[in-house]
């Protein structure tokens, strides 16, 4: 008989006498707070030396009889199936050269649920709610950010089925306010990388010791039917603007994920990631439009000081026709926007996190980005293609102070290279638990 | 008052039995022998002022080690969380207190996994000053396993806090 079926049997036998027909005289008084007690002890003695007998059994080293085994060094407390989480940030922008424009808004607000059905497999999900109000007169929304099923699979691997986030870039998986400088995101990883982006789909990831991280998956992609020309989205985020967020994704096709991130060096984050898939999605007019997006991202901290840089580059190929029937359907003289055949950005950032009392709580920072939205396009036939637009280029310098654990303020001031349009001096709150 | 014993490891993603994390940490290890602590108040109030701010705490458990030549030091188990689920890992203490590299026996969140790394868990092999390390100053975090790098940390100062005031022989100094 195996032992834990020994013990089993010997713990059922303890409880059966103590329960069943009585076997002492009805005259004879029983203490029965006392017998639990001394059966509670017994079961713990028990547990104590399967424990030990376990260890001894599977080789580690001979093993005496255990003493008595119990610690009241620290109140044990139960992480319950269903946990909490959640972060939010708080904003007040006043344009450089339109201070009427300036606003003050609760620009996101974000809880997340995570529940764990048993010991392999746990849900996540995190619902947010963007510019406080959401209905048909305000400009606030309500979007699902994750929501999936994760299974360990053992040899720390585990899948991911469901709507979750793609391994891109610094902030995308990171994108709490608690863990990036700036008090609104970079525009690299806004503009470039559409964070905070996700897709549906099947996801494979794993850990080795030696540090490295991978990531694969088959996932929804983007939907090139989307892009409106007669808006500036697709200049502000081509991929942002086509991006489908899992609202009745189109899926005839699919895209797929790979992604590696080193942490094997003390401080040390390298990693590279790419992601490429159809956009036609079976729809009038489109064929064969593929978007590839690939970046390549370093955060190395030596000390006080918190260096990253970020460089990712896209594309969206057989644009020419698209941005034809774009050009053909619209009236004489309207200013379009048409679908770029490349985009990319860049950004090196440097960080010196101040000791100040508490480790480190306020942290200067300075950012430089370069970016372009519409690197180029692809060339009409008949006639030239559309010339490409400008890079732009960014510095944002500011202050964060950490004032209490998951709770920050910030304050920065960001500079384009293009005279004084869009430059702006920013506050925010953000709080991470 | 709580009580709390050593027990078989029930995790999720098993990265290490609780056999092999002793003898990852302890091979030359002879034997194994669970110990009891009852703190009497004054300890639990030292306790709490030592360890400073701990994230919340499962399952901690003893053991005192012995080798060929005698005791060799202490072995914990002890669970911390996360971000939302708990970290389960191993640390051993020698008889002068400074300690050896923790283990990672489980992990069961998507994101932080990474604290699993062999460099960042070195970081702690050695060190006297267990009862005072400071996430980030002391050890230095892993990008993208902040919390986990963070909460570990605060784990393993309560577990030399823990050595200081109820674990160190007499006759070795307090570090």
């Amino acid at each position: 008989m195996k032992l834990s079926s020994f013990l089993k049997t010997a713990i059922v036998v303890c409880v059966v006498g103590a329960t069943s027909a009585p076997a002492w005289p009805a005259s004879v008084p029983i203490d029965l707070e006392a017998r639990v007690a001394a059966l509670e002890s017994e079961l713990q003695a028990l547990k104590a030396q399967l424990a030990q007998l376990r260890a001894g059994a599977a080789g580690t080293t001979p093993v005496t009889a255990a003493t008595a085994t119990t610690a009241d060094v620290a109140a044990a407390e139960q992480v319950a199936p269903l946990s909490w989480s959640g972060y939010g940030e708080l904003n007040y922008s006043r344009p450089a050269d339109v201070p009427a424009a300036a606003r003050f808004d609760l620009a996101r607000f974000v809880l997340g649920a995570g529940y764990r059905f048993d010991e392999r497999t746990r849900l996540q999900t995190e619902v947010e709610i963007e510019h406080a109000v959401s209905s048909a007169g305000d400009p606030g929304e309500v979007a699902i950010e994750q929501a999936y099923i994760e299974r360990e699979l053992g040899g720390d691997v585990r899948a991911r089925l469901g709507l979750f986030l793609i391994p891109s870039g610094l902030l995308n998986e990171n994108h709490e306010p608690t863990r990036y400088y700036g008090v609104f995101r970079n525009a690299v990883e806004t503009a470039v990388i559409p964070s905070t982006w996700r897709e549906g789909g099947i996801g494979l990831q794993g850990n080795t010791r030696s540090g490295l991280r991978w990531d694969m998956g088959i996932t929804t992609g983007f939907d090139l039917s989307k892009w409106d020309a007669n808006a500036t989205n697709g200049i502000d985020s081509p991929l942002g603007s086509i991006h489908q967020e899992l609202a009745l994704a189109r899926a005839a096709d699919l895209s797929g994920y790979l992604a590696a991130n080193y942490t094997g060096i003390n401080g040390l984050r390298v990693g590279a990631s790419v992601f490429s898939g159809g956009a036609a999605q079976g729809q009038a007019g489109l064929r064969g439009n593929r978007v590839t997006l690939w970046e390549a991202h370093a955060r190395w901290r030596p000390g006080v000081w918190d260096i990253a840089a970020v460089y990712a580059r896209g594309s969206i190929s057989n644009t020419a026709a698209v941005n034809l029937a774009l050009l053909g359907n619209s009236t004489p003289g309207s200013e379009l926007t048409l679908v770029p055949e490349s985009f990319y950005g860049g950004y090196l950032e440097a960080a010196w996190r101040a000791r100040i009392g508490r480790p480190w709580p306020l942290t200067p920072f300075l950012r430089y980005e370069r970016f372009n939205t519409g690197a180029s396009y692809a060339g009409l036939t008949p006639g030239p293609a559309p010339p490409a637009l400008r890079d732009r280029s960014a510095v944002t310098g500011g202050l964060q102070l950490e004032f209490a654990p998951g709770v920050v303020l910030k304050a920065d001031y960001v500079e384009f290279s293009d005279g004084r349009v869009g430059d702006r001096f920013d506050l925010g709150i953000g709080y991470e638990f | 008052m709580a009580l709390i014993a050593p027990a078989p490891m029930v995790v999720a993603a098993d990265y290490l039995s609780l056999a092999a994390a002793q003898h990852a940490i302890f091979p030359e290890a002879q034997k194994f022998e669970a110990v009891t602590l009852q703190l009497n108040a004054a300890q639990r109030q030292a306790l709490t002022a030592l360890a400073g701010r701990q994230p919340p705490r499962g399952r901690l458990a003893v053991w005192r080690v012995s080798g060929p030549t005698g005791e060799v030091g202490f072995f914990f188990t002890d669970e911390v969380v996360g971000r939302q689920d708990f970290i389960d890992y191993a640390l051993g203490m020698n008889a002068d207190g400074t300690l050896r590299a923790p283990e990672i026996m489980s992990y069961r969140e998507s994101h932080g996994g990474e604290i699993r790394n062999a460099a960042w868990r070195r970081q702690f092999a050695r060190r006297a000053d267990g009862a005072r390390l400071r996430s980030v100053v002391d050890i230095r975090n892993i990008s993208g396993a902040t919390l986990s790098c963070e909460h570990v940390t605060a784990g393993v100062r309560y577990l030399a806090a823990l050595w200081q005031v109820a674990l160190r022989p007499a006759g070795v100094p307090r570090l």
